[in-house]
């Protein structure tokens, strides 16, 4: 394959990544920035860092975010993964095949607010009609693990596909029951896939906003919810430096996943 | 292949996967797996839906409650018959969303193909680095991602100092809230979920065909349009689909970088749902705009195969 | 069944794109969850929810050392944001004490989402001046007491503006506009604005009227040195870090960055304008009424009243708290206006009915 590559296309791609990158360290430079209010530069501070620190709904806000995605990831990555098994592995009749790829589709082409609207209402039934379900880290969970089910079912079926019917046939060649079969066969081999699904899930629960906005309750918000209030009153250092935190973390999370990989591939 | 087996299934014995064994049982089992997944998507997913449906058919009462009859005032509101006599209002809404929502996608691709042909020309070595520079934006959170460009755009940044410099505008005013801050937005939100589908399928492009095609003279344009972009379908497929979704539902990049001078559907639907506690109303605007995304997506299929088929 | 708008291959694609550089081989799925509980009360919790940037944070921190009760406040930036809240996000069974402007009261009373006070348990009630004691609004004080009361106006900076002639035009008239301005994100307050603007009753129940004051406001809206809407706290810091000069505020936010930069000045329009009074008032499913009862207690507490007033800057309804009150707050008219002032402006009402054409008026000003 052709290495060079015409200028314009070098150029676009470095106007692209500078689309990108350029606000995030904009906030960056800010953050440092000893001035309450615009660009002016007076001096280095980690002041707001600080301030930052010491605020108690700041770090409320951080460990609800963290759970959240990481109990939603949890259970998600397990009922997707038996979805996909379910759903792939056994022959269903033709109608029941495609309601199920219909429902798992539907989180993908559905647009987040109308989900998110939609769960306000049904949780509002159900709280009618139960008691629980009050708005709060439990239905922000049971929301992120609904649309994250959808997503590892599809990572893990494409995966089950890849893998294909010689393997499993082999297996039973030799006698293998179900349960051999699961454990010592089929989930080693979908572990990648498995895994894989498991990110995603744990990422597209950090990156959203929207379903975790309409389903919250007073004593679960979360970090981008946090941000989200403070911005809409007026733009502050402490949020400048809350948003490099958070752009740092997310640099690490995923610089240290790619160590990870190709650590384990080696 | 599946067929086959449906048919086996009906006569009761089969071999499934090289186990021989009933339907019935493979039925139980398969069930065991799916049943507790399942139930949650009907109870969280299908439910809900649903329940919005219904919703939409619902009337609302002075104080916010939702009044349960039957009435289709929802929609004829959102066709634009509203208390202040007909206005488009409404409509123009959605018709905004779609368009911003297309130039959006067609704006992030223009950017993607550069970017993923940009990264697949990396060597080898590198190129994980040049992908993390594009999945660390994709992961970080939307609204941190949207603040950035307020802070971009407000009265004191370098750019807005030297768009009152040339005159664009006047000095002292912040480059937002305003339509283009909404545009460069969405497309900085949007463009690495663009990139990603894309690249996977760059990274397997077939060269030869692009060098043979090079060897018959073709132009840089008739290369690109019938040597790559066919080749790269599956992956465009995908970031259509992925920028173009979201695309129309946005609510939080028009709410901070448009603020009420620019509102698109995203904004309406929350504003129901929010302040003016108009849920009936809410549901009858998000309906539309889930006929209309899907409506969306079946034209860009349609186009995207006939497109590649040529 | 409808084919799924994605083929197999596609959606392969979609998920190795997104997985992308996820090419995890050996990473162990996550482990088991972590307290995914139920929200849970704790007896010593208690939830306030009110306007942001309207309590001294010592305030809260106080009661929790006499008490032992932590306290937590939540904010919210309009009227109809709280109401929404309450009514269907659960909030009347989440939080314990709601500060609710005086025109949404009756409104909450009928809707049944906000629970009758235990005078008992108030004794400090008596320190209420007169004028507040037996409001209009909530008829012997059965189901709220006063929080603050103030006005609202226009914030705006003297170094960009000069002299401001103290009227609404510089809002709705489009020769008036001194520069970029901000109107308010309070669907009955921006109304009342525009509504004093044209010379009627802010609690106008007439279509035509409320019409009229609609299409004002969209023209405001539409003007170039418009920037859009914002709550008042948000007004007031778009003004002082200079993104706008003028905004449509609340003069206790007003005066307290004024009293921080003295560029800053507020007025109250001479068409006259809005007077209201905020009250605390307990949700219907308070999940500790025992500690909201007697947090506002401690609020109607005359040294702990004068305190809040002097830190916000808005007018106490505290009779006995007066007297502690800074003595430049208490000769400031920004604050306290004078009785012929006090004459031209007029007390939101719950218009019942009519809420809803409001309602759809300014979803179409916002929407267009």
């Amino acid at each position: 394959m052709s290495a060079r590559l015409p200028r314009w296309v070098t150029l676009s791609a470095a106007a692209a990544l500078a689309l990108l990158y350029v606000p995030m360290l904009a906030v960056a430079v800010v953050s440092v920035n000893a001035s309450r209010h615009g660009f002016a530069w007076r001096g280095f501070t980690l002041a707001w860092y600080a301030r930052l620190l010491g605020d108690r709904s700041v770090l409320e806000a951080a460990w609800n975010t963290v759970v959240l995605a990481a109990a939603s990831t949890a259970v998600a990555t397990v009922l997707g993964t038996a979805l996909a098994l379910g759903m792939s592995r056994y022959p269903w009749p033709r109608w029941l095949r495609g309601a199920l790829d219909f429902t798992v589709y539907l989180p993908v082409v559905t647009p987040d607010i109308i989900f998110a609207a939609a769960l306000v209402i049904a949780f509002s039934v159900l709280r009618a009609a139960s008691g629980f379900f009050q708005m709060g880290m439990t239905t922000m969970i049971i929301a992120h693990i609904t649309f994250q089910i959808a997503f590892v079912a599809l990572v893990v079926q494409s995966r089950l596909a890849t893998i294909g019917r010689a393997v499993e046939e082999a297996a039973r060649d030799l006698y293998a029951d179900t349960r051999t079969l699961l454990r010592r066969v089929l989930l080693p081999l979908l572990m990648p896939g498995i895994a894989a699904g498991a990110m995603l899930a744990f990422t597209l629960s950090l990156d959203d906003f929207v379903i975790s906005f309409f389903t919250a309750g007073p004593e679960s918000t979360t970090l981008p919810i946090l941000i989200y209030a403070s911005v809409r009153r007026g733009v502050t250092p402490e949020i400048h430096a809350l948003s490099t935190l958070i752009f740092l973390a997310t640099v690490l999370l995923v610089l240290g996943l790619e160590r990870l990989t190709t650590l384990a591939k080696e | 292949m599946v067929a086959r087996h449906e048919k086996a299934v009906r006569r009761g014995l089969l071999i499934w996967y090289g186990q021989l064994t009933t339907s019935r049982r493979l039925a139980l089992r398969g069930a065991a797996l799916a049943a507790v997944p399942g139930a949650w998507l009907l109870v969280f997913l299908i439910m809900p839906l649903t329940a919005m449906v219904a919703v939409a058919f619902a009337g609302r009462g002075s104080y916010g409650e939702v009044v349960w009859t039957l009435s289709t005032g929802n929609f004829r509101r959102l066709a634009g018959f509203g208390v202040l006599g007909w206005s488009a209002d409404y409509l123009l809404i959605l018709g905004r969303s779609c368009w911003v929502a297309l130039v959006t996608t067609v704006l992030s691709l223009l950017l993607a193909y550069p970017l993923a042909f940009f990264i697949a020309a990396r060597p080898r070595r590198t190129r994980y680095l040049w992908l993390a520079a594009v999945i660390i934006p994709f992961c970080t959170n939307l609204v941190v991602r949207t603040y950035a460009w307020m802070l971009l755009l407000s009265s004191q940044s370098p750019l807005a100092r030297l768009a009152a410099a040339v005159g664009l505008t006047d000095p002292g005013s912040a480059l937002y809230p305003s339509r283009a801050a909404v545009y460069v937005g969405m497309v900085g939100s949007f463009l690495p979920f663009a990139v990603l589908p894309l690249y996977t399928s760059v990274e397997r492009l077939d060269w030869s065909v692009v060098e043979a095609a090079q060897d018959l003279y073709a132009s840089r344009l008739r290369v690109f349009l019938q040597a790559i972009l066919p080749q790269t379908l599956p992956g465009l497929t995908v970031a259509l689909i992925l920028t173009f979704i979201p695309a129309m539902g946005a609510f939080v990049v028009p709410d901070l970088l448009g603020g009420a001078r620019y509102m698109l559907v995203g904004n309406l639907i929350q504003q129901q749902f929010g302040s003016s506690r108009d849920w009936p109303f809410g549901a009858a605007v998000s309906l539309g705009l889930m006929l209309l995304t899907l409506a969306g997506l079946f034209i860009l299929r349609r186009r995207g195969t006939a497109g590649g088929a040529a | 069944m409808r084919r799924a708008p994605i083929g197999p291959t596609s959606a392969a694609l979609l998920l190795a794109a997104l997985t992308g550089c996820f090419r995890s081989d050996t990473a162990p799925p996550a482990s088991a969850p972590a307290g995914a509980g139920a929200k849970s009360v704790s007896a010593g919790q208690l939830n306030v929810y009110m306007w942001s940037e309207y309590i001294d944070p010592e305030i809260p921190r106080d009661f929790e050392a006499r008490t032992g009760v932590r306290v937590r406040v939540d904010v919210y930036e309009s009227t109809e944001e709280m109401i929404a809240k309450l009514q269907h996000a659960g909030g009347a069974g989440q939080y314990d004490v709601v500060v609710v402007s005086d025109h949404a009261i009756p409104g909450l009373v009928k809707l049944g989402l906000i629970r009758p006070l235990d005078h008992a348990k108030i004794p400090n009630r008596v320190h209420v001046a007169e004028r507040f004691a037996d409001p209009a609004y909530d008829r012997g004080n059965r189901h709220s007491l006063p929080y603050q009361w103030g006005t609202l106006g226009l914030m705006y900076r003297t170094d960009r503006v000069g002299d401001l002639k103290p009227g609404w035009a510089a809002v709705f008239d489009a020769s008036a506009q001194p520069g970029p301005f901000v109107l308010i994100d309070s669907m009955r307050d921006m109304f009342a604005a525009a509504l004093k603007f044209q010379g009627r009753s802010l609690n106008t129940r007439d279509p035509e009227e409320i019409k009229a004051a609609g299409e004002l406001i969209l023209a405001a809206k539409k003007s170039p040195r418009a920037i859009g809407f914002e709550g008042g706290v948000g007004g007031k810091n778009k003004v002082a870090s200079g993104d706008a000069v003028l905004a449509i505020v609340y003069n206790g936010d007003a005066l307290r960055a004024a009293a921080e930069d003295d560029r800053l000045a507020y007025v109250i329009p001479e068409e006259g304008t809005l007077i209201w009074v905020d009250a605390m008032t307990i949700p219907a499913g308070a999940p500790n009424p025992e500690a909201a009862h007697a947090f506002i207690d401690y609020i109607l507490d005359p040294r702990v009243g004068a305190r809040l007033s002097n830190f916000n800057q808005y007018a106490t309804p505290n009779a006995a708290a007066l007297e502690h009150v800074n003595p430049q707050d208490r000769a400031n008219p920004a604050i306290y206006p004078p009785e012929e002032v006090l004459a031209k402006m007029e007390s939101m009402e719950d218009v019942g009915e009519a809420t809803r054409i409001y309602d759809e008026v300014w979803t179409a000003v916002k929407s267009r």
